[in-house]
C-alpha cells in the first residue's frame, strides 16, 4: 500500500507540475515502474491516475492489449498522428489511420522484443506517413498485468524527434567540417607565433598573471624595449615601468575578465623613452592548447600620428568651413555692394542726365548757344559716368560668375552693318576711312545680341577713338572652323610692346595726345575679352607697337554657350 | 481727354523731372512722396497710370503694388516701375505684379512719355482681355 500511494503522489506532482517537460516525466514514470517490481502488481489501482497522465502529457502515449489493440490513446496522440478516436480505440495498431502503422520495426518491437524482455527503451523508428510525412519516433514500451496477473498491457510511448534530429544532424556536420580544418596545436602555435612577428602592429601575449609570454618583433621596434627585458616581466613593469598605465589596467584586470575581449580601446600615455603616444588596443583572452591555460593576446596600435594627422584635418576642415563661410558672406556684402552702389549712383544721375537733357532739348525754352554747349557737356559726362557704372557692374558680374547670356541666334550680317553705323558719325566727323569686309558665307550664330553688339560697338569705337584724323579703320568677319571670326583694325595709335600686359588690366588708357581727348572707360577692351570668352570665342590683340594700328580678333563660336 | 498719371517717388529731383516730362507731353500728374500716400491718391483718383518708384521710405514699391492689386478700385491701373535698381534683384521683386513694367534709372526724358503711354494702352488692353477670360 505504501508503494501505491507513492505512485499517485509521483504521478499526482507530475501531472500538476507541468512546466517540467513531459518527456521527462513519462521516463520518471517508466523508471518508477521499472524500479519496483512490486509496482507491477499495483498497478490496477493506480490506472485512472495514469489515464489522466496519459490525457495530460505532451507525448503522444497509447495502451494497447495484448492482442495488440487500442486500449486507450492520449489525446496528443490523436493531434499528433491526425487521427480520430473513433477510428482507433479497439483498432489492431497496425490498423491505425488506414494501415499506416504497419511499421516492421514497430511489429518487430511490439511482437519480438517485448514478449521476452517485456520493456524496450528508445528504439529509434523512421516512417514515411502518409498524412504527415516523414518522422523519426523514439518509442519505449513496458508491457504491464493489468489487474493481479490476469491481464496484459503494453504501454508505448511515441516521441516525435524528427526535429531534434535535425539539429543534430546539423551540429554533426558543424563538427565534422570543424575537424576537417583544424589543425594540430603545434602547428598553430607555430603559425600564430609566425603571425605575430610578421605584423606590422605591435602584438604582447601575457599569461593569467600578466607576465609577457612573447613580443612581436614591431614590439620591441615600436616601444624601444629589450627582448631581454621583456619576456617574463609584469607587462606593468616593462620599459622601467613606463607601462604601468591605469586604463591599461583597467582593461586587463577589470574588462577582460569578464568579457574575455575588447576592442578598440584608446590609451594616451606618455613614455619616457617615446614620448606622449596614442595606442588602440584590442585583447583577446584565449585559452591555449586544449582548455588548458589560459593567454591574453593584445595588439598596440600606435594611433599616435593618425590622431595628429585627424586633429590636423579636422582643424583644416574647421578652417576651411570658416573660410567658405566668410567668402558666402564677403560674396554676398560685395554683390549687395554692388546693387547698392548701382542704385545710389543711378539715382543722382537720373536727375543730371535728366535735366540737362530736358535744357538741352530747349524743352521749356531754347538756351544760347553756350548755355546749351555747357549743358551739353554735363550730359555727355553724365553718360560717361553711366557707361562707367554699367560697365564695372558688368565687370564685376563676369568676375563673379553671375552674367547669365540670353542666348538667341543672331542674324549676323546684318548686325555688324548696323553696329557700323553707330559708329559712322565719329568717323565722318574724324574723316576716317571705314572698311567694311563681311564674308557672303558668314553664318549666323548663337549669342547674347546685346552683349555681341557690346563687343562690336566697344572694338569699333575703339579704333575710331584712337585714329587720328584721315586715318583708317575697317571690320572684316569671315567664317572660320565652327565659328565666325571678327578683326577689327585700324591705322591709330597702335599699342606699345611694354603695354601690351596693362591693356586688360582695366583703366588703362594708352596715354597719347588723342586718348586724352578721347571719351573711353578704359573697360570696354577687357569687358570685351570677358564676354567672348563668356560665349565661348578667343580674342587677341595684336599691334606692331606705337604708331603701328592695332588689330583686334576675336572668334564666336556658333553655338555658343558654356557646353563648349 | 487729358491721361491722368500717379507719380510715387521719394526723390523730389526725380518726381519734378518727371512730372516735367509728363506734363510737357499732355498729362494731369499727381505726385506723391510716399507708398501710403500713393496709395491714398490712386484710390481716390484712380489715375490712368502709376509710376512707381521701388525704394520708397515707408515700403517697397512692390508691397505697395500688391496693396493696390488686392484692392478692386485700383487694381487694374497699371503700374510702371522706375526704378535705379535695375540689377537681376531688382527686377526679380516686381515680376509677379501683373500689368506692370519697368523702367530703369536714368531715364531717357526723349522717349520716357511715349513708353509711359504704352503701357496705359497695353494695360487697357490686358484689363480687356482680363473681362474677356472671366466671363468665359
Amino acid at each position: 500500500m505504501k508503494d501505491k500511494k507513492k505512485i499517485k503522489e509521483l504521478l499526482k506532482n507530475k501531472v500538476e507540475s507541468r512546466a517540467v517537460p513531459e518527456r521527462k516525466t513519462i521516463k520518471q514514470l517508466h523508471q518508477e515502474i521499472k524500479g519496483s517490481k512490486k509496482t507491477e502488481r499495483v498497478v490496477q489501482g493506480a490506472l485512472e491516475f495514469a489515464e489522466s497522465v496519459i490525457n495530460t502529457v505532451r507525448e503522444p502515449l497509447i495502451s494497447l492489449d495484448q492482442d495488440l489493440r487500442v486500449v486507450s490513446v492520449s489525446r496528443s496522440f490523436y493531434e499528433f498522428f491526425k487521427v480520430k478516436p473513433e477510428e482507433t480505440v479497439g483498432q489492431l495498431i497496425y490498423d491505425l489511420g488506414n494501415k499506416q502503422w504497419n511499421i516492421p520495426k514497430l511489429r518487430e518491437l511490439l511482437e519480438t522484443i517485448l514478449p521476452q524482455k517485456a520493456t524496450f527503451d528508445n528504439y529509434e523508428v523512421e516512417h514515411d506517413f502518409a498524412v504527415i510525412g516523414r518522422r523519426i519516433m523514439l518509442l519505449n514500451a513496458r508491457q504491464i498485468e493489468r489487474g493481479m496477473g490476469k491481464e496484459r498491457i503494453i504501454l508505448l510511448a511515441i516521441e516525435d524527434i524528427t526535429e531534434r534530429k535535425e539539429i543534430e544532424a546539423g551540429l554533426e556536420k558543424t563538427r565534422k567540417e570543424l575537424e576537417t580544418t583544424k589543425i594540430s596545436e603545434d602547428a598553430a602555435r607555430e603559425y600564430s607565433e609566425s603571425i605575430i612577428n610578421t605584423v606590422r602592429e605591435p602584438l604582447i601575449s601575457l599569461d593569467k598573471d600578466l607576465r609577457v609570454v612573447s613580443v612581436s618583433r614591431s614590439f620591441y621596434d615600436v616601444f624601444k624595449v629589450k627582448p631581454e627585458e621583456t619576456v617574463g616581466q609584469l607587462i606593468y613593469d616593462l620599459g622601467n615601468k613606463q607601462w604601468n598605465i591605469p586604463k591599461l589596467r583597467e582593461l586587463l584586470e577589470t574588462i577582460l575578465p569578464q568579457k574575455t575581449t575588447f576592442d578598440n580601446y584608446e590609451v594616451e600615455h606618455d613614455f619616457t623613452t617615446i614620448g606622449r603616444r596614442t595606442m588602440l588596443l584590442n585583447a583577446r583572452q584565449i585559452e591555449r592548447g586544449m582548455g588548458k591555460e589560459r593567454i591574453i593576446l593584445l595588439a598596440i596600435e600606435d594611433i599616435t600620428e593618425r590622431k595628429e594627422i585627424e586633429a590636423g584635418l579636422e582643424k583644416a576642415h574647421e578652417e576651411l568651413q570658416e573660410l567658405a563661410a566668410e567668402l558666402k558672406r564677403t560674396t554676398r556684402a560685395k554683390s549687395e555692394f554692388l546693387a547698392n552702389m548701382s542704385h545710389e549712383l543711378r539715382t543722382p544721375l537720373n536727375s543730371i542726365n535728366g535735366f540737362s537733357e530736358i535744357l538741352y532739348d530747349g524743352t521749356f525754352g531754347p538756351l544760347n548757344e553756350k548755355q546749351k554747349k555747357y549743358v551739353e557737356y554735363v550730359l555727355t559726362s553724365g553718360k560717361h559716368l553711366l557707361l562707367l557704372i554699367n560697365q564695372i557692374l558688368d565687370m564685376s558680374k563676369v568676375e563673379a560668375g553671375k552674367m547669365k547670356l540670353a542666348l538667341s541666334r543672331l542674324p549676323m550680317k546684318g548686325l555688324l552693318n548696323e553696329i557700323s553705323l553707330l559708329v559712322a558719325d565719329m568717323v565722318s566727323k574724324k574723316k576716317l576711312n571705314m572698311l567694311l569686309e563681311i564674308a557672303e558665307d558668314l553664318p549666323n550664330i548663337e549669342g547674347d545680341e546685346l552683349r555681341v553688339k557690346e563687343i562690336l560697338y566697344n572694338l569699333l569705337s575703339n579704333a575710331a577713338k584712337f585714329t587720328p584724323e584721315g586715318g583708317k579703320i575697317g571690320m572684316r568677319a569671315r567664317k572660320a572652323d565652327s565659328g565666325i571670326e571678327v578683326v577689327v583694325w585700324d591705322t591709330g595709335i597702335g599699342i606699345a610692346l611694354e603695354n601690351m600686359g596693362k591693356i586688360f588690366e582695366g583703366f588703362f588708357r594708352v596715354d597719347t595726345p588723342y586718348s586724352r581727348v578721347t571719351e573711353g572707360t578704359g573697360l570696354g577692351l577687357p569687358l570685351s575679352k570677358k564676354l567672348v570668352e563668356l560665349h565661348g570665342g578667343k580674342f587677341f590683340v595684336v599691334s606692331e607697337g606705337l604708331n603701328k594700328g592695332t588689330q583686334v580678333r576675336f572668334t564666336l563660336p556658333i553655338i555658343s554657350g558654356k557646353a563648349v | 481727354m487729358k491721361m491722368r498719371a500717379l507719380i510715387v517717388d521719394d526723390n523730389g529731383n526725380n518726381l519734378m523731372l518727371e512730372k516735367d516730362i509728363l506734363e510737357v507731353a499732355g498729362f494731369e500728374v499727381f505726385e506723391a512722396i510716399s507708398a501710403a500716400d500713393g496709395i491714398a491718391i490712386a484710390r481716390k483718383e484712380k489715375p490712368d497710370i502709376i509710376i512707381m518708384d521701388v525704394r520708397l521710405p515707408d515700403m517697397r514699391g512692390s508691397e505697395a503694388a500688391m496693396i493696390l492689386r488686392q484692392d478692386k478700385e485700383t487694381r487694374d491701373i497699371p503700374i510702371v516701375f522706375v526704378t535705379a535698381s535695375v540689377m537681376a534683384e531688382g527686377k526679380e521683386e516686381i515680376k509677379n505684379i501683373t500689368n506692370s513694367g519697368f523702367i530703369g534709372k536714368p531715364i531717357n526724358t526723349r522717349t520716357f512719355a511715349k513708353e509711359i503711354g504704352q503701357y496705359i494702352n497695353r494695360g487697357s488692353l490686358n484689363a480687356e482681355k482680363q473681362t474677356g477670360d472671366l466671363s468665359r
